[in-house]
């Protein structure tokens, strides 16, 4: 009896506790409208988390920063991309976040309740159009675009001539002649195409795009699975894998892709910037002169569109010293800085004047993802998109690999995100 | 407790069956290399080159010898804070398992008091419990505390492990009453008892929890990941995770290197303790 | 050979009744509380509250987007519950989970009782090899393993390289939905057969030679001795390593993480993982509901393993 009374008791206090709890992290919220930025060096102690080799450069590269305002100090922490999603959320629900993160594009629905809104001093009119679109929501933007990236198809140059073709094909047709024409010229298979498993729908949808589909509606309202434009890109991607052009079992492990390109068993895959450095290295000395890389091809009714993302710098509600950092961010997304950085860590300047240095614009390699990013298309900015994206992954494998048919694959994916809502 | 050699039937055993005891030894043998291969692998790819690592098929022995992946520890990354913080943590962790849980497992052994069914009851329980449920709300609790970023952080919530608790009742219950009533009817404090009289009974037990409470918090990653938010209070799992899959390329070299930097502590570890283990495991609450 | 609890309960209650023995008694218990102080606070703080707290959560339709604002969101009952076992996904991961288990818990015990009858079975030269070898599995980190595993299971890898020369075309494990929980299986018993190897290494020293002498003076042969004394008195330490493995295989969750994530098509989708992705997605009221038909899984699970090896004795 009287441990009953006991038990009553202590989930009653715990209850208490869990409700004053929840009621503490209620603090001000984005709607209080953007901060003004104060005249001035920034002062204080910045903390900044960065994922990957920017985490690794970062501390380092700001000391310029540092240098112009004596009086701040910069503290980066780098974090694991993989987890990197988990330890913003815990931060978020705990209200211990650093001032600044670096928030994956994709991250930013599920994130944006608990961002500041970019203060109207900072310019992000030369940005590029869709990465500032990521940061916006409900028409108002929630950081700053750090680093932008698209998919561009990598191809061996060396083998394709002696495939007989000496330009890359910027239509279907010809990129699947170019396939065809690999794989008799001994390679196993002729690209790397995601066949299901994580992103494996993202992975395809640069082919749809390029056959003028969209996968939502005009005003965000409702998703479009179940058009032509979608089921056509995948009929097309599907002839890769039914003809034995692409594998529909390919191996997953990220090395895989360097290691088939290099030995030219698999001479094309689609890829971001960062593979520029990695393949060449990957291939040894003078491998940089056999492989190039090409938009996508777009089918006779489209152009071509790739997938875009990359990471945006935000600053959280909960964060110590806004002021600095968003002035730190300013800093960070200067032009100059911005080229400064790409010769650091390789990662592709968000501001579209950045462009025309000639550290950019004369590597054509470069150049090229340069080029497509005037053509690009992102994800949705949709708090469900993962989810979503889950469940499409799923469709594209049975589709690739079990040899379900598009159309229906995509009205039951249709009839899933329809329940599932655009998530307003 | 009945040890377990009891010379002459080994003795003659071992004459009479000695062909059964070869192919014994064999099959052990080749149980064992098998198990030990993945081992043996990462040992070898920690001193390959990166191009080396990525070919297809992979190679054995390594073609180019190299050191560099270990000095990256060394020289770019700061393997001594992390080794440190690893170390400091799964210290703690492990005393303060070991006080905790010896204390309540004392009084849910041999001290009557009421709630006491319910205590333990409980304590079953959370041993089923998922440990991705808490996981939010935990860290909601801890940075409420003002404890994120900190040692106390790493360490205070393993403390109140279970499996712990459950060891040291079960194992507990095994001593003698008429031990510690002897002890009572000389005067001896409850606390007194339980350092002078029950605590050097326990070792064993004591030794297993050491080991599986060391080896939890040694290759814990997820916890330590999201509640240290400054690289130097990284540990090494948390640290190595950094270099394992991300959206640049693997760098498989380091990543080996560092798994054959954390894994061999702990082996020494188990090597040192593994009588003690077994022992322990052996008259814990198993019966 | 066991003391029952009752027997500290009787001590206690011996004295019980008369004035002197009650206040006693009252001492008795304020000192087990001071014992188990330390324990209580760090208890209710980091594991009794967060468990209230995600209880709860999963009767709501609690979002990260709620976390400013948590007094926004709707409370709703069991509907998360019903909705979850409409989801083909998470059925889904019910049946992996089940398979996982189901082929994983037997598997492992088989393996590591062979083990560790061989190794109790007058192995006095390299012991401590064996047993550490053995054991090593164990104390490893899955960060650290989970690459030299991928190098094993590609498709032209360690494994496929070894069942080629006795002329077998290995699968591709990782990547064919049919071979792919079996590759996840084969991982889980490495890392797992350690653990529950000295654990019936443990239990075998406790059964009495002179036992198994008689057995055999009588012309019990090996196999004989085993089906009808090894294994009635090893059936604690049975129940024991099946409880064990239990919680933490239904709680399958690593292999997957770093090996497949969750595919393909779904086919090591675990509970753990459908749980762990709902948080991701930050459907927190979901993954709490999720997590709670988990464990009352593992607890039916365990309750029907105790009821099985009683059974039988």
């Amino acid at each position: 009896m009287k441990s009953r009374i006991t038990a009553v008791a202590a989930v009653a206090a715990a209850t208490a506790l869990v409700l004053s709890g929840c009621g503490r992290s209620d603090t001000a919220g984005s709607q209080d409208g953007p901060a003004e930025l104060t005249d001035g060096p920034a002062t204080g102690t910045v903390t900044i988390w960065a994922q990957g080799t920017e985490g690794e450069a970062l501390q380092e590269f700001v000391k310029p920063f540092e240098e112009a305002n004596p009086d701040v100090t910069v503290e980066v922490t780098p974090v694991p991309w993989d987890s990197a999603l988990n330890k913003y959320q815990t931060a978020v629900a705990g209200g211990t976040t650093p001032d600044i993160g670096m928030i994956g594009t994709d991250w930013m629905p599920g994130l944006v309740s608990s961002l500041q809104p970019t203060p109207d001093a900072i310019d992000t009119s030369d940005i590029f159009p869709y990465a500032v679109g990521t940061t916006e929501f409900d028409g108002v933007r929630h950081g700053v675009p750090w680093y932008v990236e698209t998919r561009l198809i990598f191809h061996r140059t060396d083998l394709m001539e002696e495939a007989g073709f000496d330009e890359f094909p910027a239509d279907w047709d010809g990129f699947k002649e170019l396939a065809e024409a690999y794989k008799a010229n001994g390679a196993e298979y002729a690209v790397a195409l995601p066949a299901g498993g994580w992103n494996g729908f993202l992975g395809n949808l640069p082919f749809m795009w390029s056959n003028g589909a969209d996968i939502v509606s005009e005003d965000g309202s409702e998703w479009t699975f179940d058009t032509p434009e979608i089921v056509e890109g995948l009929e097309y991607v599907k002839g890769f894998f039914d003809e034995g052009l692409a594998d529909a079992n390919p191996d997953t492990e990220n090395s895989s892709n360097a290691a088939n390109f290099v030995d030219g068993s698999v001479p094309m895959f689609l890829s971001g910037p960062w593979d520029v450095p990695g393949i060449a290295d990957a291939g040894g000395a003078g491998f940089e002169d056999k492989f190039d890389v090409a938009p996508i091809p777009a089918s006779p009714d489209g152009t071509s569109t790739s997938f875009a993302a990359g990471a945006n710098l935000v600053v959280f509600d909960s964060a110590e010293n806004p002021d600095a950092a968003w002035k730190l961010i300013q800093w960070l997304t200067q032009p100059e800085v911005q080229v400064e950085w790409f010769q650091t860590v390789n990662a592709l300047p968000s501001q579209q004047s950045a462009w025309d240095d000639p550290v950019l614009s004369e590597d054509p390699k470069v150049a090229a993802f340069g080029d497509q990013l005037e053509s690009v298309k992102t994800a949705p900015n949709f708090s469900n998109w993962s989810e979503v994206s889950a469940a499409a992954d799923t469709y594209v494998e049975q589709i690739m690999r079990g040899g379900k048919d598009p159309a229906e694959a995509m009205a039951e994916l249709q009839a899933e995100a329809d329940s599932m809502g655009t998530g307003e | 407790m009945t040890p377990s050699s009891t010379a002459t039937p080994v003795r003659r055993r071992r004459r009479r069956l000695s062909l059964g005891r070869a192919l014994v030894y064999l099959g052990l043998l080749v149980a064992v290399v098998l198990t030990l291969i993945p081992f043996v692998w990462m040992l070898l790819g920690s001193v390959k080159t990166q191009p080396e690592l990525i070919r297809r098929p992979p190679t054995w022995l390594p073609e180019t010898f190299t050191w560099d992946n270990f000095t990256a520890w060394f020289t770019r990354l700061d393997f001594g804070t992390f080794f440190f913080n690893s170390v400091v943590v799964a210290l703690f962790t492990v005393l303060g398992t070991l006080v905790f849980c010896s204390l309540v497992g004392y009084a849910l052994a041999k001290l009557d008091f009421p709630g006491k069914r319910t205590l333990f009851g409980l304590v079953l329980v959370t041993l089923m419990i998922p440990g991705v449920v808490t996981f939010i709300p935990l860290f909601v609790v801890v940075s409420k505390l003002g404890l994120v970023s900190t040692y106390p952080a790493l360490i205070l919530p393993f403390l109140a492990g279970p499996l712990g608790v459950f060891l040291m009742r079960q194992f507990m219950q095994e001593i003698p009453d008429a031990l510690i009533e002897a002890a009572r009817i000389d005067g001896a404090s409850e606390l007194r008892i339980f350092a002078r009289v029950v605590m050097p009974l326990c070792g064993p037990a004591l030794a297993t929890l050491a080991i599986l409470t060391f080896l939890g918090s040694w290759n814990n990653f997820l916890w330590p990941l999201v509640v240290a938010q400054t690289a130097d209070m990284y540990t090494l799992p948390v640290a190595l995770s950094l270099y394992s899959v991300g959206q640049n390329a693997t760098n498989y070299g380091v990543l080996l290197a560092g798994s054959v930097l954390i894994i061999v502590p702990v082996l020494l570890l188990f090597v040192l303790l593994q009588r003690y283990f077994i022992q322990g495991i052996a008259v814990t609450g198993i019966k | 050979m066991t003391t029952p609890s009752t027997v500290a309960v009787a001590g206690a209650t011996r004295s019980g009744g008369r004035g002197p023995a009650a206040a006693a008694r009252r001492r008795t218990a304020v000192i087990a509380y001071l014992f188990a102080l330390p324990f209580l606070i760090s208890f209710a703080v980091f594991m009794v509250y967060p468990l209230v707290a995600s209880l709860l959560m999963s009767f709501t339709d609690f979002r990260s987007l709620d976390i400013p604002t948590p007094f926004n969101v709707g409370f709703v009952g069991f509907e998360q519950y019903t909705a979850l076992f409409q989801d083909g996904r998470f059925v889904r991961s019910l049946l992996n989970t089940l398979y996982f288990v189901g082929v994983g818990i037997p598997l492992t015990m088989v393996v590591a009782l062979a083990l560790a009858v061989a190794l109790n079975n007058g192995i006095n030269r390299f012991r401590t090899v064996f047993r550490v070898g053995f054991y090593a599995p164990v104390v490893t980190s899955i960060v650290a393993i989970a690459v030299v595993w991928r190098f094993i299971l590609q498709p032209d890898g360690l494994l496929n390289t070894a069942l080629g020369a006795i002329g077998i075309a290995g699968p591709d494990w990782l990547n064919d939905p049919w071979w792919s929980m079996p590759a996840m299986i084969l991982m889980a018993v490495w890392r797992n057969m350690g653990t529950l190897m000295v654990i019936f290494l443990a239990g075998l020293q406790t059964i009495p030679g002179d036992v198994l002498e008689a057995a055999e003076v009588d012309g019990a042969g090996a196999w004989q001795r085993f089906r009808r004394i090894t294994l009635p008195m090893l059936r604690p330490t049975l129940l024991l390593g099946a409880v064990l493995l239990s919680v933490g295989y239904l709680q399958f969750f690593e292999e997957p993480f770093v090996m497949t994530r969750g595919g393909p098509l779904d086919s090591t989708l675990s509970i753990s993982y459908y749980i762990y992705n709902e948080f991701g997605f930050g459907n927190y009221g979901t993954a709490s509901a999720a997590s709670y038909v988990l464990f009352v899984a593992i607890a039916l699970l365990s309750l029907l393993q105790f009821r099985a090896f009683r059974a039988k004795g």
